[in-house]
C-alpha cells in the first residue's frame, strides 16, 4: 500500500515567486561556504543532506489530491484539487505501460479547491477510460458539471469521452471497491465533508480526513473519529490552523489543527500522522516550523507508543 | 486531576493538579464552570487558573479553557492563567494559546 501526494495545499493553489526562489538559492550558496561540487548530482546531495527541507525544497502549492495504491490495480484517488492535473498526466504514462484505465475517485466534498483540477484531468477525454466518482454527496455530478458550464470554463462536461459513473456512499456501510475495503464518515464542514478509511487485503489502512472541523462544544463526538482512525497505519489529516486560530477568528471555517490531529491519533493508536491541507498564506519555513512544533507536542503528550508525525508535500510518497 | 478554589483579593483562584486529557476534560470543565459561578456570586472580576500542580494539558483541556473564557465573558469574569510549568509553557506556545490568554509566572504576579 502506498500514498502518493499530488496536492497538499488548502483553499487556494500557491506558487513561489522569483523573490522566494532567489532567497533559497542565496541561502544555499551561503550555506555551501565556498565548497566546490564536481557535478549537479553532488550538489543535489548537498541540498538534500545539508539543508533543511524548507531551505532546499518546497512543500508545493497544489490543492488536495492524494493517490492510494492498493487493491487490484485500478487507480484510487482522493479529491480533485489542482494536483489532479499532474496525476492525470502521470497516469497516462503508466497507462501506456499497461496500467488499467480505471479511475476510482473519492471526494471529501465539493468545494472549489477539491474539484478545480477536474477540468484539466486529461484522461477524462480518453474513450477507453472508466471514471467512477464516489462521494458522500448526492450532488457531486451537479458540482462537476456546473464548474464546466460556459460561464466558468470553455469545455462542457458532455464533451468528455470517458465512461462516467457517480456513486453515492453512505457512512456506516463498508464497500469493497476493486479489492479495497472503503468506509466513509461525515465530518463537520460547510455543506458537509466526508472522511475515508481504505483497508487493503493485508489489513493495512489509510485514513483521508480533510476539511474537518472538530467543534469546541462537541468534543464528546470525537469518540466516533477515534474509532474511525483506530490503529490506522497512516492518517492524512487537516491541520490547517493553530488550535488558537481554529477556536477564535477562524472558528466555523471548517478546519482543524495540528494539536487536535495528534490527540485524535494518539487516542486511536494510529502509527503515522501526515499533516495536510496546508494554509496557503504559509511559506515553506512556516510549514516546517509547524511540523517541528507538532513533533514536539507529540513528544510532550505521548502516553503510549510513539506517533510518527510527517508533513505532506507535493510529490511525497509514503509506503506502508 | 483534581482542583480546589481559593478567593484571593479580587480573584477566584482555581488550582489544578494532575493532568487534563481525554479522561479528565469533562471534570475539568465542570470545575471551571463552577469557579466562574463562584466568582460571579462573590462579585469577583477575575478567575485565575493556577497551573502550578498541572503536569500537562492536551487539546481537550485547552479547548475547555476556551469554553470557560466564553462563559466568563458572559458572566463578567475574566479568565487568566498563572504559573505554567515548562511543559505547559511549550504547549501554550505551540497551540498559540499564549496569544489568547493572559499568562503570568505566578498567581501573585497576576495584576
Amino acid at each position: 500500500m502506498l500514498a502518493r501526494f499530488w496536492g497538499t495545499r488548502g483553499s487556494l493553489p500557491v506558487a513561489p515567486t522569483a523573490d522566494i526562489i532567489q532567497k533559497k538559492i542565496a541561502h544555499a550558496l551561503v550555506a555551501s561556504d565556498g565548497r566546490k561540487f564536481a557535478d549537479e548530482v553532488e550538489a543535489e546531495k548537498f541540498v538534500e543532506n545539508d539543508l533543511s527541507f524548507a531551505a532546499g525544497g518546497t512543500y508545493g502549492g497544489a490543492t488536495p489530491c492524494v493517490e492510494i495504491e492498493a487493491g487490484n490495480g485500478s487507480y484510487l484517488i482522493c479529491d480533485m484539487g489542482s494536483g489532479l492535473r499532474q496525476f492525470g498526466l502521470d497516469s497516462m504514462r503508466r497507462n501506456a505501460g499497461g496500467h488499467p484505465k480505471v479511475y476510482n475517485f473519492f471526494l471529501s466534498h465539493l468545494h472549489w479547491d477539491h474539484i478545480m483540477g477536474f477540468p484539466f484531468f486529461v484522461p477524462a477525454f480518453d474513450p477507453e477510460a472508466m471514471i467512477r466518482i464516489h462521494s458522500g454527496h448526492p450532488d457531486a455530478e451537479e458540482a462537476l458539471r456546473r464548474q464546466q458550464e460556459e460561464i466558468s470554463f470553455p469545455v462542457p462536461f458532455d464533451w468528455l469521452r470517458a465512461t462516467f459513473e457517480f456513486v453515492t456512499l453512505t457512512p456506516g456501510e463498508t464497500y469493497e471497491i476493486d479489492g479495497v475495503k472503503v468506509e466513509t464518515k461525515l465530518q463537520h464542514h460547510s455543506h458537509g465533508s466526508y472522511g475515508y478509511r481504505f483497508t487493503d487485503i493485508t489489513g493495512r489502512s489509510v485514513i483521508y480526513s480533510t476539511d474537518s472541523e472538530h467543534k469546541l462544544e462537541k468534543m464528546a463526538v470525537e469518540a466516533a473519529f477515534i474509532h474511525f482512525f483506530r490503529e490506522a497505519d497512516l492518517v492524512i489529516c487537516d491541520t490547517m490552523y493553530s488550535l488558537a486560530d481554529s477556536v477564535s477568528m477562524k472558528e466555523d471555517w471548517g478546519h482543524s489543527s495540528n494539536i487536535v490531529a495528534v490527540d485524535l491519533c494518539h487516542e486511536a493508536k494510529a502509527k503515522t500522522l501526515a499533516l495536510f491541507h496546508h494554509e496557503p498564506t504559509y511559506d515553506d519555513e512556516d510549514i516546517e516550523r509547524m511540523h517541528q512544533e507538532t513533533i514536539r507536542y507529540e513528544e510532550l503528550t505521548r502516553d503510549g507508543p510513539a506517533l510518527n508525525v510527517i508533513c505532506s508535500y507535493d510529490g511525497l510518497e509514503v509506503r506502508l | 486531576m483534581d482542583y480546589s478554589f481559593d478567593e484571593r483579593g479580587d480573584a477566584m483562584v482555581v488550582a489544578i493538579r494532575g493532568r487534563v486529557d481525554e479522561a479528565t476534560w469533562v471534570a475539568f470543565g465542570v470545575g471551571l464552570s463552577d469557579g466562574i459561578e463562584k466568582a460571579q456570586q462573590a462579585r469577583l472580576k477575575r478567575m485565575i487558573i493556577d497551573l502550578t500542580g498541572l503536569d500537562y494539558m492536551s487539546s481537550r483541556g485547552l479547548r475547555v479553557l476556551t469554553v470557560a473564557k466564553r462563559e466568563g465573558q458572559e458572566a463578567g469574569v475574566e479568565v487568566e492563567l498563572a504559573s505554567p510549568n515548562d511543559v505547559m509553557r511549550e504547549i501554550l506556545a505551540i497551540s498559540r494559546y499564549d496569544k489568547l490568554f493572559k499568562i503570568t509566572d505566578t498567581v501573585e504576579a497576576a495584576p
